[in-house]
């Protein structure tokens, strides 16, 4: 007797159809590297698995032009994109390094073959690695519905660990992101336990610009696998903007970033190893993203 | 001597092609047409007495054709060695979670399941222990049968006692000028094989047997229990081994019950059953490195001369005894380290507990106590401002000295070389000068820093006073002149086929690709004693040259009888006979001569270890007969700002004696410091209330191929004349220095000692663990899933 | 339902559910069982395979998938004769079997790599087998043998034997 049946669509309008026939649970199969672990668990998970891995258009990466000429232009990822995928565009690696590297960083190589951007942010784990490199881009999660489209500031769109605002029968079709201005630089830290294969302990995306002044012109820091909500860490961020980035202000920083968090999370289990380490990671994200230590190739802390 | 032509050249692994081809059958892949799946039923509780088990309402589920219990054993399918205190299914009380209590064979998963759901199974909760020192205390709740007790001498939880005694320490530690008086601890490790076990029984067709097809370690142990419980004849019960997917001491043991099981299943139903693993039922049910409280004391001069030392192991056995008793025995042995003292006392205890059970896994507890001991060596180099090779040559033991169990050992002992290359290929000098230096300089944010830590052992070959040590091969030339052989000691990944097969090619001159080793067959091998303590190339090693020698005698008779001439006279020339006139004669015409001339091309050889004792009571004598001796360097990279620690570099030389397969010993090295390296920095096998918290790879973790770097691997061949062409071991060996090593490099990168293994992030940054409120919930859904 | 696809280079259709993992459809329908289950929960890499070109863990492909797809298993890695490819044979002569559970995997990942890249770092090696778990080996050896093979495909010459202590 199967738990559930199979269903391939065609198109990104023929998953909406699928997901939506009255009367079936349906739910999106894409890399299956979270679906197949939770059905492996509840064997009443859902009546129908629809995948939406074959469909073209979820796989696209394009730039797309700004209208107006004045905003940036946006980069588009298609929800199917798999993990080596987005590490093997020249686009993403140009524009946004630090989400290719994110990317670079989960599992291995199987587990990026078949794992999705999309499927990382529908799923939301707490220590799921594009995430902190998406909310660092202001990025947007793009939902179909048999109403239409809707669109969420991921960090809007993830709300807790496992929890998003996706609509019952949404697809998740895209990801995108303004490019961000010229003369920016990103970096991503990622804490495991081994190199490969690793669950994040905690992860940094960082993102900053400077002014003809040498002063900061635009900073964006997002902690991952720290705090509940994943979102961009204001408080650390307001510290730093305007100022000459030294090694002093980007060790103030980290403890900033700590207090932001604690602040938050409270005194957890783990707060006694989280604090010092995550503040050791900013402030060392920070030194690499303007310059003061040489830059961190690989995507570990 | 000779050039040798096949011992040490390189040489291909013997069973590898149908490996690569992804031909090799391993026990999980057998399909036979009839074929019924079983599972056992197994407890969720940590301690509990069994209350009510009734199986005959799985029989009438469809689909289902046998379900046991224990009762369908002889005397409740008892056994154990060298404790008989563990059952093929639970008998009136189940003492670790995962224990099994019912088996139940059937035609589909879906009939197995509503089969095993059919149990009637009623456990009461009984008080758990959970710490083995807490086990000791006289008021703790029993865990097990105390089968040694006597009413002279109530044992409680203790399982048993080791001691070793030399001189009386306490004065001159009393009067050292320096003192150093530690606490250390090691954690359960998981053997992490990547197949999980699986077993397959097929009943004969006359009724009267069962062949079982089990990838244990030891095919004449599984046999022995086997007619034990099924009541059966040697000649009605076989087993044989298929290709084994990794083993490390992990498949012996518990997979007895499999077989057991499985078999009296087959018997039942008059069908095969195979009972196969998920990942989960294996880690929550199988055995585990037990984790050892070490309190060292060592008493030196400020020269750097050890005096004395004291040294105190509480060892978790768990809740069944196992081999636990002779891991600890070894562990109580070389528990001092590879060094000269003038007194030295050991005491061991080990408990029972309800933590999963504990049993043999590579290094057998001279990988816990060499991980305890040569961290309390460089503690002791740091406080003498003594470089830590230094300390360890001014005290290591060199040919004819005594152990500290006072046995005086051989000219082949050779720890001082193995160190001396160590230092030498890494570097070490150098590095510790400039790594040292650096650290001392302060940094922008936190920053990485270097270090080289050192470590070395000794570690007894095979045996020693567990019990009887020899090993018996066969060997016979078939009528298409091939040439099979046979050995009681198996090859489960580590390559002793081939090591048999290349000194059997040398001795008889002929080619490699000639012989056949036999898959394991308690049909056609000789007992030999378990294949374990990397006693395989000494043991079946010696066995298979005697054996070789008497066959390489009887052709050599056919040829001189061919010849006409005299034995002497009879010359070889790589494969070819060559006689006084000079004529080349092939290995085919003299086996077909010596055909006609009514000789048997057989022979068999054993081959004795040298005699040992050990006074138990005493705590003296001679442990061992010889021993293998090795010292490896680490080099580290540690983030102070994280407590993430990289291992880029190792450097090992193991005196090995003579290399036979020389691609095979270095896969051994570094495998084993592949091992080392998880034991050091990563793995741990997390007991709370008796529950494994990890039940799989994705929170168990292992090295991957970018956790390790390229390993440096050396072999000190000084000739061991007792081992075959000069041969010694490996095995075990390869991974006992390598954790020590690598949390004294941690050490000299950042000045913190990290006593409690594994050095995870928590404990090399903040320097303890963190732990999470534990549950029972892995444990739940592992036992769900399997 | 019915699930047809390439297999080896050969059609293959099988009757399946539809909720069974890819790697149950190879092992337990198709009979081909050189593609082991180390955990079924993707960590250990046992179980891969190529799925139209792309190394994945068959235990968390769902059956189905593969369906108007190209699957190639350990089977399918063979030399011209039937015997052992280039890769295979320097997984034999370099020392990177011992217990062989993890090797149909590995030499799949080194394939997958080779296809990519001919002129890998040892490094690039690593990562590239990093998701295939090996407790016996240490991984140097295995590392040895792809690195080996790809200065084969290259058609370059070997500099040195793989040294041995």
């Amino acid at each position: 007797m199967e738990r559930f049946s199979y269903v391939r669509a065609e198109s990104i309008p023929h998953a909406v159809t699928l997901l939506n026939t009255p009367g079936v649970r349906s739910r999106v199969l894409a890399g299956g590297t979270d679906l197949v672990l939770l059905a492996r668990e509840n064997h009443d998970l859902c009546d129908r698995v629809v995948d939406i891995t074959l469909v073209p258009e979820l796989h696209e990466i394009r730039r797309v032009q700004s209208a107006t000429g004045v905003a940036g232009d946006t980069v588009t990822i298609g929800a199917a994109a798999s993990f080596s995928e987005i590490t093997a565009s020249a686009l993403i690696r140009e524009t946004a390094p630090l989400l290719a590297e994110a990317c670079h960083s989960v599992g291995a190589t199987q587990i990026r073959n078949m794992g999705t951007l999309g499927g990382n942010v529908a799923n939301a784990a707490a220590c799921a690695d594009s995430l902190p490199a998406l909310v660092c881009l202001d990025a947007l999660a793009h939902v179909l519905t048999p109403s239409g489209h809707m669109a969420w500031p991921v960090a809007e769109f993830v709300t807790r660990p496992n929890r998003t605002q996706l609509p019952p029968g949404g697809l998740l079709t895209a990801l995108s992101y303004l490019v961000p201005a010229p003369g920016s630089r990103s970096v991503f830290l990622k804490l495991g336990r081994r190199n490969a294969m690793a669950i994040s302990r905690l992860t940094v995306a960082a993102l900053g610009r400077m002014d003809e002044q040498g002063c900061i012109a635009e900073i964006r820091l997002v902690p991952g696998s720290a705090t509940p909500h994943i979102h961009r860490f204001a408080r650390t961020e307001a510290h730093m903007l305007g100022h000459e980035p030294t090694a002093a202000l980007c060790e103030e920083a980290g403890q900033v970033a700590v207090a932001e968090m604690s602040e938050i999370t409270g005194k957890r289990w783990s707060s006694e190893f989280k604090e010092p380490a995550l503040q050791a990671m900013v402030t060392r994200a920070l030194l690499s993203l303007f310059g003061l230590i040489a830059n961190h190739e690989e995507a570990h802390a | 001597m000779a050039e040798l032509k096949y011992v040490g050249k390189p040489a291909r692994r013997v069973d590898a092609l149908e490996k690569v081809l992804g031909t090799a059958k391993y026990a999980a892949d057998y399909r036979l047409p009839g074929m019924l799946r079983a599972r056992c039923l197994r407890s969720d509780l940590p301690h509990a007495r069994i209350v009510r088990l009734d199986v005959t309402p799985a029989l009438q589920v469809p689909g289902v054709k046998a379900a046991i219990t224990g009762e369908d054993f002889v005397n409740h399918g008892n056994f154990g060695y060298p404790v008989q205190d563990m059952y093929m299914l639970a008998h009136e009380h189940v003492r670790y979670v995962g224990e099994a209590i019912a088996a139940v064979a059937a035609e589909t998963e879906e009939a197995l399941e509503a089969g095993l759901n059919a149990i009637i199974c009623e456990l009461e909760p009984l008080p758990g222990v959970f710490d083995p020192e807490e086990a000791l205390k006289p008021d703790a709740p029993l865990v097990g049968q105390q089968p040694w007790d006597s009413p002279t001498e109530p044992r409680g939880n203790l399982l048993v006692k080791h001691i070793v005694r030399n001189g009386d320490p306490d004065p001159i530690l009393a009067q050292s000028e320096v003192l150093l008086d530690e606490h250390y601890s090691t954690a359960h490790q998981e053997h992490a094989y990547i197949e999980t076990e699986a077993a397959l029984a097929v009943p004969w067709p006359d009724g009267n047997g069962v062949t079982v097809y089990s990838p244990s370690q030891s095919p004449f142990n599984d046999r022995g229990n086997l007619c034990r419980v099924l009541g059966l004849g040697v000649e009605n019960v076989r087993v044989i081994q298929p290709p084994v997917g990794g083993a490390f001491g992990g498949k012996d043991d518990q997979i007895y019950q499999t077989t057991g099981q499985v078999a009296k299943l087959a018997l039942l139903a008059g069908r095969p059953v195979q009972m196969t693993f998920s990942r989960e039922e294996s880690m929550i049910f199988s055995y585990k490195r037990n984790p050892m409280r070490v309190h060292i004391r060592i008493g030196a001069d400020r020269s750097g001369k050890l005096r004395a030392s004291k040294v105190n192991l509480v060892v978790d056995s768990g809740a069944y005894s196992a081999i636990t008793p002779f891991v600890a025995w070894r562990g109580n042995i070389h528990a001092m380290g590879a060094y000269r003292y003038d007194a030295c006392h050991v005491d061991t205890h080990v408990a029972y507990t309800n933590n999963g059970y504990t049993g043999a896994f590579r290094g057998f507890g001279n990988t816990e106590t060499t991980a305890c001991i040569e961290q309390a060596m460089d503690d002791l180099a740091t406080r003498l401002d003594i470089d830590p090779i230094e300390l360890r040559l001014m005290n290591c033991l060199r040919p004819g000295d005594e152990t500290a169990h006072g046995q005086p050992l051989g000219d082949d002992v050779a720890l001082v070389e193995c160190l001396e290359r160590v230092r030498r290929v890494s570097d070490w000098d150098r590095k510790r000068r400039e790594y040292g230096a650096a650290n001392q300089k302060s940094s922008v944010g936190a920053p990485v820093r270097r270090g080289i830590g050192v470590a070395c052992c000794f570690h007894g070959i095979s045996l020693g006073a567990e019990g009887a040590d020899f090993a018996v091969s066969t060997m016979q030339v078939n009528d298409d002149h091939s040439i099979t052989f046979t050995s009681g000691l198996t090859d489960y990944g580590p390559g002793s086929r081939t090591v048999f097969t290349l000194i059997a090619a040398e001795v008889l001159g002929l080619k490699p690709e000639r012989f056949h080793m036999h898959r394991p067959d308690t049909d056609t091998a000789i007992a030999s004693g378990p294949t374990v303590a990397s006693r395989a190339t000494v043991m079946g090693g010696n066995a298979m040259r005697i054996t070789a020698e008497r066959l390489n005698s009887l052709l050599h008779h056919a040829a001189a009888d061919l010849f006409g001439c005299s034995l002497v006279q009879v010359l070889r020339d790589g494969e070819l006979f060559i006689g006084p006139q000079e004529e080349p004669v092939s290995f085919e015409d003299v086996v077909n001569h010596a055909r006609e001339m009514g000789l048997m091309l057989s022979a068999h050889g054993r081959w004795d270890a040298p005699s040992i004792h050990w006074s138990m009571e005493d705590g003296t004598g001679k442990p061992y007969f010889a021993y293998h001796y090795g010292a490896q360097v680490a080099e580290v990279t540690v983030d102070t700002g994280t407590g993430k620690v990289d291992v880029t570099g190792i450097w090992a030389a193991h005196n090995t004696g003579t290399v036979i397969f020389p691609q095979g010993i270095l896969g051994q090295i570094y495998g084993g410091i592949t091992q080392g390296l998880g034991y050091a920095l990563m793995e741990r096998v997390d007991f709370d209330q008796g529950y494994l918290q990890a039940t799989n790879f994705d929170e168990y973790l292992i090295p991957t191929a970018v956790d390790v770097p390229d390993i440096d691997g050396h072999c000190v061949e000084k000739y061991f004349s007792p081992g075959p062409f000069g041969a010694k071991n490996i095995a075990e060996p390869a991974m006992v220095p390598t954790a020590p090593a690598i949390v004294n490099a941690i050490f000299h990168a950042t000045g913190r000692r990290i006593p409690d293994l594994p050095a995870n992030l928590e404990r090399v940054l903040i320097g303890h663990d963190l732990r999470q409120q534990g549950s029972d919930r892995a444990c739940k859904l592992g036992l769900k899933h399997a | 339902m019915k699930i047809e696809f390439t297999l080896n280079g050969h059609p293959a259709s099988v009757e399946a559910p539809a909720d069974i993992s890819l790697l149950h459809l190879l092992r337990d329908y198709i009979g081909l069982t050189g593609t082991k289950e180390g955990c079924g929960v993707g960590e250990c890499g046992a179980c891969s395979v190529l799925l139209d070109g792309q190394l994945v863990n068959s235990c968390l492909i769902l059956a189905p998938q593969a369906g108007g797809r190209e699957v190639v298993t350990i089977e399918g890695i063979r030399g011209a004769d039937g015997g052992p490819n280039d890769l295979q044979q320097n997984f034999i002569d370099h020392g990177a079997v011992q217990c062989g559970y993890c090797i149909p995997g590995m030499v799949l990942a080194g394939e997958a790599l080779l296809a990519k890249n001919l002129t890998p770092s040892r490094s690039d090696i690593r990562e590239a087998i990093a998701g295939n778990l090996c407790r016996c080996t240490g991984y140097q050896q295995i590392v040895d043998a792809i690195e080996i093979t790809a200065i084969d495909r290259r058609g370059e010459a070997r500099k040195t034997e793989v040294t041995h202590g």
